[in-house]
């Protein structure tokens, strides 16, 4: 098999990750295809600077991280406000009649959505990714310090969001 | 031992310590039930993120991602928590669904596709409230679990009870025929093929196919009686 074709190949099997870890920053699924989309089309041009045996899985997400943020920034720029349908913070009272299952899920994206970026990317690598400090903090171009007080300040954000917290502890 | 940071518990839950650090913690958290609440807490949280945003994980590559990688021939199979057979609306599904036919046990339980007139499920959609179960001929119960609003017309969560199997599945009306969109199965053994059954997850596993459906909050029972008597018009 070539190089090319494999390169390919690796790209596609990493693709789902790479949807899952879009949509943990942009809360919504097309918006993460476009993302996901963008990310593959950058990695094909740049196939060159990737390094053989090295993860493909830490560049990846890098390509991704740093296109959200670029679309994050340009969004800023031209004032576009966030529709908060769009990040479910407004449920227009449906959550009242939700299963719970399904509510508790909601609320979840929900609060990931009012997190500040840099904390809710560590913590889409660490919590739902899986990755190590120091793979996340490789990923995002961080010191492993980084990594976990970015953690700690989005758990102290999150938790009481999800209703899972009982208060601040010292 | 020496005083346990929320940063060390954090490590903990995140699995960046020894086992021999661990173990110090674990023994650490059997007296401190604080401490124990809190890695209780950021676990939860770890979890809820995981399903909240796990979606992707059981859907098959995009076809335009595909396209743009230029390997539209290509659906790997993944060995995650993903429908035992099934196949969501849209394009590119077509190796997906072409483990209904391979896999034992499919043909008397739900299937995805058209629902067919006249047949059980087909009874059941149209003339059954949610939680009146139905006995069918191999003697497994047949019920809906709930009905929702959806774009296209309703949604209905079906369970089917079988010895030693539980099917839910997701059937909505399109253009007022009733299609089954997804089957999960539970209680299986993982299948040899590389797929696993969505197991625990029940019908909760069935939320990126409502969100696809546009599915709205569930009906009470009277809204659900006003919409069986008018014929899910």
């Amino acid at each position: 098999m070539s190089a090319d074709l494999q390169f390919r190949k690796d790209l596609v099997d990493l693709v789902p990750r790479l949807r899952r870890f879009a949509y943990s920053l942009c809360g919504s699924m097309p918006d993460a295809d476009d993302l996901v989309q963008a990310a593959c089309e950058r990695a094909l041009k740049s196939a060159d600077q990737f390094q053989p045996g090295t993860r493909m899985e830490g560049w990846m997400f890098r390509i991704v991280q740093n296109l959200w943020l670029d679309q994050r920034r340009r969004a800023r720029v031209r004032g576009d406000q966030v529709d908060p349908e769009d990040i479910g913070l407004s449920d227009q009272g449906r959550g009242a009649s939700l299963p719970q299952d399904r509510l508790m899920l909601e609320q979840t994206r929900a609060a990931m959505a009012t997190l500040p970026e840099a904390q809710r990317a560590v913590l889409a690598l660490v919590a739902i990714e899986g990755q190590s400090y120091r793979d996340a903090a490789e990923t995002l171009g961080v010191p492993v310090g980084t990594v976990m007080s970015r953690l700690a300040r989005a758990r102290e954000t999150l938790l009481p969001l999800l209703g899972l917290s009982k208060g601040p502890r010292q | 031992m020496t005083a346990m940071t929320k940063e060390r518990l954090a490590a903990f839950v995140d699995g960046e310590l020894t086992p021999e650090e661990a173990a110090q913690v674990v023994l650490h958290l059997a007296d401190h039930p604080d401490d124990q609440a809190l890695v209780d807490e950021m676990m939860a949280a770890n979890l809820a993120l995981q399903r909240a945003f796990g979606a992707p994980m059981a859907e098959p590559v995009p076809p335009a991602i595909l396209a743009t990688l230029g390997m539209g021939q290509v659906v790997p199979l993944r060995r995650r928590a993903v429908p035992l057979w099934g196949a969501v609306l849209g394009a590119g599904l077509a190796a997906a669904a072409a483990f209904v036919a391979m896999l034992p046990g499919a043909a008397p339980g739900l299937v995805v596709g058209p629902v067919a007139e006249g047949s059980a499920l087909h009874q059941v959609l149209t003339a059954r409230a949610s939680g009146d179960a139905a006995v069918l001929g191999d003697g497994s119960t047949l019920a809906v679990l709930a009905t929702m609003p959806a774009s296209g017309g309703w949604c209905r969560e079906v369970e089917r009870l079988a010895e030693g199997l539980t099917e839910v599945a997701l059937a909505c009306t399109e253009g007022g025929v009733w299609r089954v969109d997804v089957v999960l199965a539970e209680g299986l053994s993982p299948a040899a093929d590389g797929f696993m059954p969505a197991s625990g997850e029940g019908a909760a596993a069935l939320t990126p196919w409502l969100d696809r459906r546009g599915a709205g909050s569930v009906l009470t029972p009277d809204q659900e009686r006003a919409a069986l008597a008018a014929g899910w018009r």
